[in-house]
């Protein structure tokens, strides 16, 4: 008979490495899953072995998660990298690829925490070659130090105007920033400015970074609206709306950003229980305070739970473990409650913050739910708002029935990238309440799979089988 | 739009009884078809899409090689899309031991009168599938056989019965059937319904309206397991199989392969929800890319499973019920129903309307399992 870990850990970002540093530190014997070649998620990507000469240029909120880093290497949990896991069954069994080989293990504990992905950006023209989003920019920065010159970039939220930074630093000149922020959003967030207070520190750091991109003089249009992007093989300009005119500008690199929302494909395979954040305005998984979702040894954390930043993440993370140890007898209730206690003050002030950095650049329904016919949503499959809407009016009122009848969301990404759009239409389109609407039902493998890969399985068992389940 | 009381009821939205409700409304028959989720939720929706005649059990060939005919210009009738390519479809033989199987088909085949199956040699098989492995000897072919998408296809029915005024009430689960004087009482959570006359194409839950009405049956239900790829270059046109093997595949326009095979899962009928068995599915997997090594640089986008009954001979159940009159079940179709469709539809029309049908329905007897007394 084959042994189980304890604990399995999907993602080895903020909220993963530190609950597998909790949860094996005590006792459990935990095994820890990651797509990439290493561990840090997307914030403390590389942050260790940077391709920049000066990581420092990319911030301390990027370089102090190589301590993070340097904590998880040094943990006793095991570690898997480039271990894509695509399917989580309700037996407790976890199945993924690595290196050209399908793998199980079973654990009594599982671990969600696949973090975020950028928002959908679904204006006309945003599917074009040349139009990426501001995160794979940074992705590009961190992973292998390549840069775009002259790129405008576009839209809202920290990240935006934090990459914006880290190119200017770097000497790369930016064309322009099309800021998506309306005015009125720095007035609605007031009321939950108080909230912000305690947290100063991110705030001037929020302001230094705008300063930086103005003092570089960078060309900022504010409160751009009725963007397109125009090209025909490929992005070759932008219009919109800023300061009461029409602008053109040309270019052939467009980053977009609104904010990020829950990466949701896993936590949706498995059936889990989502609902839908009206102050985030996106689907995230039901779960308590200990993170558990809807099914009890299934756990989420970071911001695969809703978005709660690195420093919300790691948190979490700490959270579920030690819920997940009692759980396991490895730690007492009131032990766990003990240590909780501080954790969750710290979580507190940050949700606050959270709550008016939410306000503040909330993403405006026209960049959310597409109005023109001829903007693509479903990038895989090349389906428009206008082919949608014939399917919504043969019947498709549901993103599955819709998915059947127009293909929308049936393409490699699964989804990922036209869910929460299509649940936004559909609610528009019924007149009803998002929750009411859903979203797709996922199957797995939730990424590609070779063929030839998935013919080879193997189990894997805990290495250290005297911290398994045999004592 | 309800209605509470038309002539026929018809319990379960798959293609089955869509295909009944257009046949029915077709000729004036005022019907409600109730559907407990939503219309072709189940295996009429998430099937392999085969049109298939090649292989059939010799019961079933004459119905199938009417719908086969009714398919060909399906789309012309129900003035919708259905998806429907007429691909052929060839069964491959992997050594002589599968070519000895398929001569005595063959046999059988010609005997009942039956021309549609025609064998193929080596060469052939390599013509018609370039991509072949070239261990394989051989092959048995259909040429009228294709595929069809099967949400499309249902829902084309439907919609024609709409247009002809049949009624379709979704998340209707039926909880209760009553006989009261000349007519049966049937009750959802919410409705009452009232219909002189009754038809189940209830699919895997089918069972359980078959002992409402009153009739025992011995159905099973089970999840096929199904996978799909990404877009891959086109390497094949026919419908693929193999004789002795579980493989199954065919390669649609926008060059997507979706591998079957028959291999099953884990069905949870209470909860609507089907589980997967990964290491099944494997084994697919390797024989696709065994039989074409093309498929070994294939990637999987999706696999799932749809909720499909099984009658203990892999025959349906076609005809009247024999302990209740003005009942009647299509249902049980072991994963290869959807291509009989729209020939199943006009037979239960025919057999609710005037009591007869033009085909020999005594294999597909509900009561057929039901012991002899001595």
């Amino acid at each position: 008979m084959s042994t189980s870990f304890d604990i399995a850990i999907i993602g080895a970002g903020p909220a993963g490495m530190s609950a597998a540093i909790t949860a094996s530190e005590n006792g459990a014997s935990v095994v820890v899953l990651d797509e990439k070649a290493a561990c840090g998620g997307q914030i403390y990507r590389n942050v260790n072995n940077s391709p920049l000469e000066n990581p420092e240029i990319l911030g301390s909120d990027y370089t102090k998660g190589g301590q993070l880093v340097n904590e998880f290497n040094n943990c006793p949990a095991e570690k898997y990298y480039n271990a894509s896991v695509w399917h989580v069954s309700d037996s407790g069994e976890v199945l993924f690829s690595r290196e050209g080989e399908t793998h199980s293990l079973t654990a009594r504990e599982v671990l969600i925490c696949c973090g975020a992905m950028e928002r959908p950006f679904p204006i006309p023209g945003w599917h074009l070659p040349g139009v990426m989003s501001a995160g794979s920019a940074q992705v590009m920065l961190k992973a292998e130090g390549i840069v775009k010159e002259d790129a405008v970039f576009v839209g809202t939220g920290p990240l935006i105007y934090l990459v914006i930074a880290q190119y200017l630093r770097l000497g790369v000149k930016v064309k322009a920033l099309i800021d998506t922020t309306p005015n009125t959003a720095y007035i609605e967030s007031m009321p939950k400015f108080p909230g912000a207070i305690p947290k100063t520190g991110m705030l001037f750091k929020g302001l230094s970074l705008f300063n930086e991109i103005r003092k570089a003089g960078v060309p900022v249009y504010r409160s751009a609206k009725e963007l397109a992007i125009k090209g025909n093989e490929q992005a070759e300009s932008i219009e919109f709306f800023s300061g009461g005119k029409k602008h053109s500008l040309e270019t052939d690199h467009v980053f977009l950003h609104q904010g990020v929302v829950p990466h949701l494909n896993l936590t949706r395979a498995v059936s889990l229980d989502h609902e839908w954040d009206k102050q985030q305005l996106c689907w995230r998984p039901v779960h308590d305070k200990w993170g558990k979702s809807s099914v009890d040894w299934i756990s989420v954390a970071g911001d695969n739970t809703g978005i709660v930043g690195a420093d919300g993440a790691e948190l979490t993370g700490k959270l579920v473990a030690l819920h997940q140890l009692t759980r396991l007898g490895k730690m007492t209730e009131t032990e766990r409650d003990v240590r909780a206690e501080p954790l969750n003050v710290t979580l507190h002030g940050l949700n606050r913050f959270r709550k008016f950095i939410d306000s503040l650049y909330r993403p405006l329904d026209e960049f959310r739910i597409p109005q023109d016919e001829t903007t693509v949503v479903c990038r895989c499959e090349e389906k428009t708002v206008a082919e949608l809407r014939v399917g919504f009016d043969q019947g498709g009122r549901g993103p599955n029935e819709l998915k059947g009848l127009t293909r929308c969301g049936m393409g490699p990404c699964q989804g990922r990238q036209c869910g929460h759009t299509v649940s936004e239409l559909l609610a528009e389109w019924r007149e009803e309440e998002v929750a009411e609407v859903g979203y797709y039902r996922l199957r797995s493998p939730l990424r590609l799979l070779n063929l030839q890969e998935f013919g080879q399985f193997s189990e894997i068992e805990p290495v250290n089988a005297a911290a398994g389940d045999i004592a | 739009m309800n209605r509470l009381k038309p002539d026929v009821l018809i319990i379960g939205g798959g293609i089955h009884g869509c295909s009944a409700a257009y046949h029915l409304a077709k000729v004036g028959v005022q019907v409600t078809v109730l559907e407990k989720d939503w219309v072709s939720r189940h295996a009429s929706g998430v099937n392999a899409g085969g049109v298939r005649l090649l292989g059939r059990d010799l019961a079933e060939v004459p119905l199938s090689k009417v719908a086969m005919k009714l398919w060909q210009n399906l789309d012309d009738e129900l003035d919708a899309d259905t998806g429907f390519r007429k691909r052929s479809l060839i069964n491959i033989a992997a050594d002589e031991q599968d070519m000895n199987t398929l001569y005595a088909r063959r046999e059988k085949m010609h005997t009942a009168g039956y021309q549609h199956e025609t064998i193929i040699d080596q060469q052939e098989l390599r013509e018609r599938l370039p991509h072949v492995s070239p261990f394989c000897v051989g092959g048995v072919v259909s040429e009228d056989d294709g595929y069809a998408i099967p949400y499309q296809s249902t829902k084309a029915f439907r919609r024609a019965a709409e247009r002809h005024g049949a009624v379709f009430m979704e998340g209707e689960c039926v909880e209760q059937i009553r006989k009261v004087g000349t007519h049966w009482h049937v009750a959802t959570r919410t409705k009452a319904f009232q219909a002189e006359k009754l038809l189940n194409c209830a699919g895997a839950w089918a069972d359980k309206v078959s002992v409402m009405i009153g009739d025992n049956v011995p159905l099973t239900h089970s999840a096929p397991m199904l996978m799909i790829t990404a877009r891959m270059p086109h390497f094949a046109t026919p419908v693929v199989g193999a004789v002795s093997r579980p493989l199954s595949f065919k390669q649609f326009e926008n060059g997507t392969v979706l591998i079957g095979g028959g291999s099953k899962g884990f069905a949870d009928r209470d909860n609507n929800r089907t589980r997967l068995d990964y290491k099944k599915l494997a084994i697919g997997a390797y024989n696709a890319a065994e039989f074409f090594p093309i498929m070994k640089k294939a990637s999987i986008n999706r696999m799932w499973s749809g909720l499909e009954a099984y009658m203990p001979d892999n025959l349906p159940v076609i005809g009247r019920s024999v302990n209740a009159d003005n009942a009647w079940h299509a249902f049980g179709f072991s994963a290869h129903g959807f291509q009989m469709g729209p020939v199943v539809g006009r037979v239960m029309s025919d057999l609710i309307t005037t009591g007869q049908s033009t085909f020999d329905l005594q294999a597909f007897r509900i009561d057929r399992f039901e012991r002899k007394v001595l």
